[in-house]
């Protein structure tokens, strides 16, 4: 059976691309209830039709609505803030703000219009998560919070012109950025240290960008006293590849490449979880075979994602063994990869829709002989490992952080669940039919280093289970790809032969997928905690706004309190087990 | 490590009391030294069957949906098959595609007189073969590309297309024509094998002038 099942003439009978509904999701009766019943108790207006309860709210109450909501409401943890441009309006700016509520597993978005040249009150008194996501909101497009502490450029070079996410921003514009307009960066003292006399002399030293311990292109100030550091600031962007504009100047199909990059150690995951966003936007049900693939893929994306974590982090230790027993499966997991798709990193392996081929034959057969060996080498580093005391000694206690912190700063995944919080998007809000597997999230307690290392070795043996009922449920039969000609290209065989399925090939490459008018978020678990995709359809070809929530973004912005106190050796550790990815971290 | 089950769904890792013996240290020294042992005479003994692909002495084996460097290819009667139609280049998500129309003067058919692949910018994602409506563009199955000039790095028509009844069969990336039932090897390391499959056969490499120098 082939990718497009018959259709010799014209057998689809779909909504032709043109002329089509706004973007309405299923639940939107529920979910607009759900937003006036907390308008009401905020006091704020709501949006309808959205996917998520949204609050439309005054730039002047924001601070005070995003208290009601933490305090009242739980909403306590701090997802996502960001813009979209809309430049025909009196105000051009929407500012997006989301919240997650652990407690009741809900959403909220809200919405402030601001115009050009409109400050806007800080968030941060509230959730000092939000920090950087201002920062990059303020970089992007040059609006102001009123009160944030160090309202720089975040992702952009200092000596930058423009806002490069506004519309009128052009995109191949080139600015020669050097060393010289950098402003030297001194880190704020901890308060704790300031007054504290000591015999040293206080050091101003760099760590990264280019180190081999800081594993991407990431800088670390620190202000050293002795040995402890007393003073850090992150400074980050060095691998900033203008993801979300690059996305609105090509198309949805065209931008799955563009995904692989972001958190290129699980590069599937990111595939993933762009095309079942905008799927989500087209409502398009994926057949079940490619929503099997992508599952059993995904699950050995976050084995890998795990494995090099672990082992690197290990290797800034000096266990360098465990690197060579944890890298020789991931090699094999890139086989699988490779057999699949034909690239080892860079997969780009599903399309909107479905997947870019079938699987090859003996596909079960090498994901059960990977199932099989993986054990084998976890166990190993367990051994060498976890009842060492030296890595005890570098890990217990190092870079703790405690689980109110964790949340208010907007972490998520397993730097959170080793704070003892058992949040998982495959959990709260199941996709690909994760429900129905059996499998438990691993939690740890502590939230340091040590912590973070032992949620990761569970997490694996828990996607090992997920894999394993996997494989004996096989492979269902059927295409991979939905039967729909304004989303799937046709066969090649079709192409060749068939004139409607040339026209078909050709509109579709030419004018691309062309999804409702609307705007949808839709969340995974990637191998660093949840990865958001946040689209904006205006009907055309390419997207009008792609929002990317990179989980490693919240993370790195508490690494300098996490490390204050700490040693520089400490400092490494913690890095290491935070699995920062430069990738997504600078988009 | 021992778990414990907090409520359903959710498990808590629990780290183990170290005992006295591994305080002491020298035990887990002991303990860990017999893991690596292990595995330097498991090793040992199979010796063949080391992970270890001696590059560029042996190479290893990719499937042949790899998706390395681009070909161009021929019509019995010689002519490119590329009609010039700027879908790949359109598809190219890196933009990495240049071409050039011409006019047969003879049939009246378009064909590139200019096809340039930047391979310095290209990221290999396969688009342009899925996006071909004449069969025309595939993929290689070669990955050594390494050049030394930027220069170098634009291959033209020259170095893509190959000659007429150019094998395809071990090539990369190509179109599936829908069927799928084509030859694949899953988890195709290949490690251990001392031979790879030549992308195309060695005694008529199509484009020596690639890594020559032009």
């Amino acid at each position: 059976m082939s990718t497009l099942t018959k259709y010799s003439a014209i057998p689809y009978t779909g909504p032709a691309p043109t002329n089509r509904e706004p973007y309405l999701p299923t639940d939107a009766a529920k979910l607009d209830a759900r937003g006036a019943e907390i308008a009401g108790r905020v006091g704020a207006e709501r949006e309808r039709g959205q996917d998520l309860p949204t609050l439309i709210v005054s730039k002047e109450r924001i601070v005070e609505t995003l208290r009601t909501l933490k305090d009242d409401l739980q909403f306590t943890l701090p997802l996502d803030l960001w813009g979209v441009d809309y430049p025909e309006r009196e105000k051009r700016f929407d500012l997006l703000y989301q919240l997650y509520s652990l407690a009741n597993n809900e959403r909220v978005r809200l919405k402030v219009r601001v115009g050009e040249d409109e400050p806007v009150d800080s968030s941060l008194p509230v959730f000092k998560g939000f920090d950087w996501f201002e920062r990059e909101v303020f970089d992007m497009y040059g609006v102001r919070f009123a009160g944030h502490p160090n309202l720089r450029r975040i992702l952009t070079h200092e000596a930058f012109q423009g806002h490069p996410l506004r519309k009128d921003y052009d995109p191949a514009q080139r600015w020669l950025c050097t060393e010289k307009d950098v402003a030297k960066i001194i880190p704020k003292i901890d308060p704790r240290f300031e007054n504290v006399d000591t015999d040293f002399e206080r050091v101003t030293l760099n760590l990264g960008p280019s180190h081999p311990a800081t594993h991407g292109t990431l800088r670390v100030v620190v202000t050293l006293d002795g040995e402890t550091i007393i003073g850090a600031e992150q400074e980050i962007g060095y691998l900033h590849r203008c993801f979300e504009k690059s996305c609105e100047t090509h198309t949805y199909q065209q931008a799955i490449p563009f995904t692989d990059r972001l958190n290129y150690m699980s590069a599937i995951i990111n595939n993933v979880g762009y095309c079942m966003t905008v799927e989500k936007l087209l409502g398009l049900e994926v057949p079940q075979r490619a929503q099997y693939v992508r599952l059993v893929l995904s699950e050995f994306m976050r084995i890998a994602d795990h494995l090099v974590c672990i082992g690197t982090n290990l290797v800034d230790m000096g266990a360098l063994t465990n690197f060579w027993y944890l890298f020789q499966p991931r090699e094999e997991i890139y086989g699988l990869i490779e057999a699949c798709c034909g690239a080892r990193l860079l997969p780009s392996y599903t399309r909107i829709g479905g997947l870019a081929v079938d699987v090859p034959p003996d596909f079960l057969q090498q994901s059960q002989r990977l199932v099989n060996m993986l054990p084998k080498y976890i166990d190993d580093v367990e051994k060498l490992v976890d009842r060492n005391k030296i890595f005890l000694d570098r890990t217990v206690g190092v870079a703790p952080i405690s689980p109110q912190d964790a949340i208010d700063f907007g972490f998520t995944g397993p730097c959170l669940r080793a704070c003892g919080v058992p949040f998982d998007v495959r959990k709260t809000n199941p996709y690909l039919g994760y429900e129905t597997y059996d499998w438990d999230v691993p939690i740890a307690e502590g939230g340091d280093t040590y912590a973070r290392y032992l949620v990761r070795m569970e997490e694996m043996r828990q996607s090992l289970r997920i894999l394993q009922q996997a494989i004996d449920r096989g492979l269902p039969p059927g295409p991979v790809m939905v039967d729909n000609p304004y989303v799937a290209l046709p066969p090649k065989e079709r192409v060749y032969n068939e004139m409607e399925s040339l026209i078909y090939h050709f509109k579709l490459i030419m004018h691309g997928i062309q999804p409702p008018v609307g705007e949808t978020y839709f969340q995974v678990e990637g191998g660093n905690g949840e990865l958001g995709f946040y689209i904006v359809s205006d009907g055309s070809k390419n997207p009008y706004r792609v929002r990317c929530r990179p989980p490693c973004f919240a993370i790195y912005q508490a690494y300098g309190r996490m490390i204050t106190g700490q040693t520089i050796p400490d400092a490494i550790a913690a890095l290491g087990s935070l699995n920062i990815i430069a990738g997504e971290l600078d988009h | 490590m021992p778990i414990e089950r907090v409520k359903p769904g959710v498990v808590r890792v629990v780290p183990r009391k170290l005992t006295v013996a591994e305080r002491l240290y020298i035990p887990k020294v002991l303990a860990g030294m017999f893991v690596t042992l292990r595995h330097l005479i498991h090793n040992l003994l199979h010796y063949k069957k080391l992970p270890i692909i001696s590059y560029p002495e042996v190479k290893r084996i990719y499937s042949e949906r790899f998706r390395g460097r681009h070909i161009l290819t021929t019509r019995e009667d010689g002519t490119t098959r590329c009609v010039a139609c700027y879908m790949c280049s359109t598809a190219c998500p890196a933009e990495c595609i240049t071409i050039e129309a011409g006019e047969d003067e003879r049939t009246r058919e378009k064909f590139p007189v200019r096809y340039d692949i930047d391979l310095l910018r290209c990221v290999f994602c396969g688009y342009c073969v899925d996006a071909c409506p004449e069969d025309a563009i595939y993929m290689t199955r070669d990955y050594e590309m390494a050049i030394d000039t930027r220069a170098r790095a634009v291959v033209g028509l020259r170095d893509l297309v190959v000659p007429p009844n150019f094998p395809i069969e071990p090539m990369g990336w190509r179109p599936y024509y829908g069927s799928l039932e084509k030859k694949g090897t899953a988890g195709g390391t290949g490690i251990g094998q001392p031979i790879r499959q030549a992308p195309y056969p060695d005694e008529a490499p199509p484009n020596p002038d690639l890594y020559r120098g032009a």
